[in-house]
């Protein structure tokens, strides 16, 4: 399978207002089979803890192995001053960019248990709207861009 | 833009890829979203009714192909698209990799 996957994305449109978005294997190892190697950025998806922000730190450094610069944390679940500080100090100490903050919600873990998409049961909810605010970002190249990109 | 979002298990990265997926089709965007993971679940936080899963063809083995050089898939991503692919709400595009029977759990 990671070998289509890399192919499909491989082939997948250039260009920058269309998105192929790629949920990896939560394994780091898919990452050396060089499943992302053809995307344009990587997102990782943290947890302010620091086994979460080191598996981050080991993925960003896989990716960068495959040749992938752009490459941002997701900072997700936080609760509050102490865990933002937590992560922004991982992220400075590591020279990884902070591309999101998104607030812990108990409505995700609600919508899981009902088999529903966040969006559809928590439309309102902070962190969906959290994840509006990254998806703009993503559309303005100032998360995760290089700076020339823009829609 | 070609984007791949990775994390330990339990981070929340499926919820994220799904949610942001659909955010940007509803922006207009078009958004093709792959579930990379052998037990696929994005269906689920995408809102598509993983019962949909089980009519999907598995991707057949020839769709890779050997060329000097090096491998390329054997048919467009559109026809690929066409076979193997669900619409979603807000018009997302799951492109449906693995086998489906675990689709929903987990």
């Amino acid at each position: 399978m990671h070998a289509t996957v890399r192919s499909v994305i491989e082939v997948a449109s250039e260009r920058h207002e269309d998105f192929c978005i790629l949920d990896t294997e939560a394994s780091p190892e898919h990452l050396s089979r060089g499943t992302a190697q053809y995307a344009d950025a990587m997102l990782l998806v943290v947890e302010p803890y620091f086994k979460s922000l080191e598996t981050g730190r080991r993925m960003a450094g896989l990716a960068k192995d495959l040749g992938l610069e752009r490459v941002a944390l997701i900072a997700n679940k936080m609760r509050g001053e102490s865990d933002l500080e937590a992560v922004r100090e991982f992220a400075e100490k590591h020279g990884l960019e902070v591309g999101g903050i998104i607030p812990y919600d108990d409505l995700m873990p609600a919508a899981e248990r009902a088999g529903s998409s966040p969006l559809d049961f928590a439309p309102e909810g902070p962190a969906v709207t959290a994840i509006q605010q990254i998806a703009r970002g993503l559309v303005d190249g100032s998360i995760a861009g290089n700076g020339a990109v823009k829609a | 833009m070609k984007l791949a979002v990775a994390g330990k298990g339990g981070s929340g990265k499926t919820s994220f890829s799904g949610t942001v997926s659909r955010l940007l089709a509803r922006d207009g965007r078009r958004v093709i979203a792959i579930d990379g993971d052998s037990n696929p679940n994005l269906v689920v936080t995408l809102g598509i009714a993983p019962e949909r899963m089980q009519d999907m063809p598995t991707l057949p083995s020839d769709l890779l192909r050997r060329t000097e050089d090096g491998i390329e898939l054997s048919k467009t991503l559109e026809e690929i698209c066409t076979s193997h692919s669900l619409e979603g709400p807000d018009g997302v595009t799951l492109l449906v990799m693995a086998h489906p029977q675990h689709a929903g759990t987990g």
